[in-house]
């Protein structure tokens, strides 16, 4: 026996459940930071509402169901469809207005987006305890000794098509590479004919889209709270900023890094109650080791 | 827009007293007259509850002057400034349970305490452009708010946590928890207001100081171009980690007037989006005048208890302040500090002209203004 309880580490059986969970909730951030590096690369603005949309998306939802006794599925195909339209609206009016002004600025700007949404959330749906729950969300079947639901297999599952679908969508389609072209340079792909506000505000719709979809798979599997989810697009950065803002296969693995290390500390007792930083601790390491030989910051590069 | 500009600039410069070398002793006379009416007057109007209302104000004035000084002189976007107030607020309040100097002298360590972690924190922070400095402390007011979560504040409990359970039972008449001890020269609302009005006043001037020195000079350089600063010879790194400490000082102190102030600390106090709320009432305020941090205190403290007492729901000034930061980015980035005054002198010339164009129609435009 190890004296010390620190190093108590939890056995295999105690972990295995919390796979389960780990991925799942690694697919969600995976989907998350697809959809904000995309934007990024394409427009220059790291949506920092991105989790403020999908948290309004989802309590939409729960209101169309629980109050207006909407049918499900048409209720989440709202909460989907509200993300894009706020998102592109959002992009249509501040996206173009701040086009060429530092990465930092259009930032700070989405915050703004940010405490526009989550006022409104607040001041309609007032603190009360909310639970979202898919029909997806029974268990489904085992894997060994793990329950795994279809929600979790969804979520999983979504974040594999969305990274590696967009991956093949900005290699061989034709709005993939005008895309790739504004991420290299706006005002070169300007010149050269591509039609640059089409093609952002169509980032803006995918983003968007992206956010509403993480909105209301987080409300299933960590709870429908403004403030929450709101707040858990940090997480999702986590991994975006792991891949320099830039890869999305990085991204894709450094989510699940992520998801897993979060969910499997769960039953670690002396850092259980501190699993929640795990995305902030990865993420501050990762960057300080990609910046540690800079002297100089200079506005605009990244890193 | 720029047809105003012009013309203000053109009308600006026969103003008498713009010229004149006193402008800077009437400038204090002024703030010198302001201060004291704060100090002896508000006590008398206010009600006990509004008073403690303004203390906050001057608390979080504290903490908007040091984020200010971040954005506005050197152009360092930090998102966790709250979490460094909680953090000072956590230091202020276990020096104060646990030894018995004097107040001044645990606010003052408190503060330097709070710079050391803020130092620590910012210290491989700084080497990261903008952007990614900003998402950095948003991560770390994150992850400070789970700690804080998880631990939770002082409340005279024994240890390097100081907490016990049920100890902030206090009001419910458990009686086994002592609230924050304040300075026994301001123990009541009215005096304990002074005294965190004048240790305001004192970090203005630590502030005011820093601008106008060699600090002050090298921050506005880098702020232009972090590699023309290094060329003319700038310390970059030394001077952001200054500034960053600077900042972190005046909030650690901050912190500690809070802690006194509340008596009791719980960690919902110190939300992570109070932080952002920060950034907005900053920036609405104004960022570069240092002045801009007293609007910001009062947007962040005194309207939502305004809204509260006329009946409006406080949530509303979040979506303001969203509008707030989205005008300021786009229209007026020196935010209200100087929107203000230019818009009111914009007003006057346009009252100006429609009086002496069309003597019948100047009611009218007294009344519309």
């Amino acid at each position: 026996m190890v004296e010390l309880g620190f190093l108590d580490l939890p056995s295999w059986s105690q972990l295995q459940p919390f796979i389960a969970t780990g991925l799942a909730l690694g697919g969600v951030y995976a989907l998350s930071g697809v959809g904000m590096v995309v934007l990024y690369q394409t427009t220059g603005v790291l949506n920092l509402a991105f989790g403020a949309v999908g948290a309004m998306g989802a309590l939409i939802a729960w209101e169309l169901v629980n109050n207006a006794g909407m049918a499900e599925g048409l209720a989440y195909l709202v909460c989907i469809l509200f993300g894009g339209a706020i998102t592109l609206l959002y992009g249509a009016f501040f996206g173009a207005a701040l086009a060429g002004r530092d990465p930092l600025v259009k930032a700070t700007a989405s915050l703004g987006l940010l405490l526009i949404l989550l006022g409104t959330m607040s001041w309609i749906w007032s603190d009360k305890a909310r639970s979202l729950t898919l029909p997806t969300s029974d268990p489904a079947f085992t894997v060994g000794e793990i329950f795994v639901n279809w929600t979790q297999l969804i979520a999983l599952g979504l974040g594999i098509v969305v990274t590696f679908g967009t991956l093949a969508f900005l290699r061989f389609t034709n709005l993939g590479t005008a895309m790739r072209a504004l991420a290299n340079d706006r005002e070169i792909a300007a010149t050269l004919g591509v039609p640059v506000r089409k093609v952002e505000a169509q980032a803006w719709l995918v983003s968007g889209l992206l956010a509403g979809a993480a909105g209301l798979l987080l409300s299933n599997l960590v709870g429908l709270d403004a403030a929450t989810l709101t707040f858990l697009v940090i997480s999702s950065l986590a991994a975006a900023l792991i891949a320099r803002l830039r890869s999305l296969p990085i991204t894709f693995f450094a989510a699940l890094v992520v998801g897993l290390v979060t969910a499997m500390s769960t039953p670690w007792t002396p850092v259980s109650e501190y699993r929640q930083m795990a995305p902030f601790v990865l993420a501050v390491i990762a960057l300080l080791w990609i910046s540690r030989k800079r002297e100089v910051t200079i506005p605009g590069a990244s890193g | 827009m720029a047809a105003g500009t012009a013309t203000a600039t053109g009308l600006r410069a026969p103003v008498p007293i713009s010229g004149l070398r006193d402008i800077s002793i009437l400038r204090v006379a002024v703030i010198t007259a302001l201060l004291l009416l704060v100090l002896f007057g508000l006590p008398i109007l206010n009600s006990n509850f509004w008073i403690q209302v303004n203390t906050q104000v001057a608390v979080y004035a504290i903490t908007a002057l040091g984020l200010g000084l971040l954005m506005g002189r050197v152009g360092l976007v930090s998102l966790g400034q709250i979490a460094v107030l909680a953090l000072g607020a956590w230091v202020g309040a276990r020096l104060l349970f646990a030894t018995g100097v004097p107040f001044a002298v645990v606010l003052v360590m408190t503060g330097l305490i709070t710079m050391v972690l803020g130092t620590l924190i910012g210290l491989p922070a700084l080497r990261l452009s903008g952007l990614y400095l900003a998402l950095v402390t948003l991560m770390l007011a994150g992850a400070i708010a789970v700690v804080l979560a998880s631990t939770d504040f002082p409340n005279g409990g024994s240890g390097f946590l100081g907490h016990q359970e049920g100890g902030t039972e206090a009001t419910s008449g458990a009686g086994t928890a002592e609230t924050i001890r304040r300075p026994t020269i301001a123990e009541s609302s009215d005096s304990y207001f002074r005294y965190t009005v004048i240790a305001t006043a004192l970090m203005f001037l630590l502030v005011l100081a820093h601008v106008r020195s060699k600090p002050g000079r090298a921050w506005a350089a880098i702020r232009q171009s972090e590699p023309a600063a290094l060329a003319a010879g700038v310390n970059v790194t030394l001077y952001k980690l200054w500034a960053f400490a600077l900042a972190a000082f005046i909030t650690g102190i901050a912190g500690g007037l809070l802690a006194g102030e509340n008596g009791v600390l719980f960690n919902y106090q110190f939300p992570t989006e109070d932080s952002i709320i920060l950034l907005a009432v900053v920036l609405m305020g104004g960022i570069y005048s240092i002045w801009g941090a007293i609007i910001a205190g009062a947007f962040m403290r005194l309207l939502p208890e305004l809204l509260n007492n006329w009946g409006l729901p406080a949530d509303l000034l979040i979506i303001l302040f969203g509008v707030g930061i989205l005008q300021v980015l786009l229209t007026a980035p020196a935010g209200l500090i100087d929107q203000v005054p230019k818009d009111l002198r914009r007003l006057g010339r346009f009252l100006k002209r429609q009086v002496r164009g069309s003597p019948g129609q100047s009611a009218d435009a007294a009344e519309s203004g």
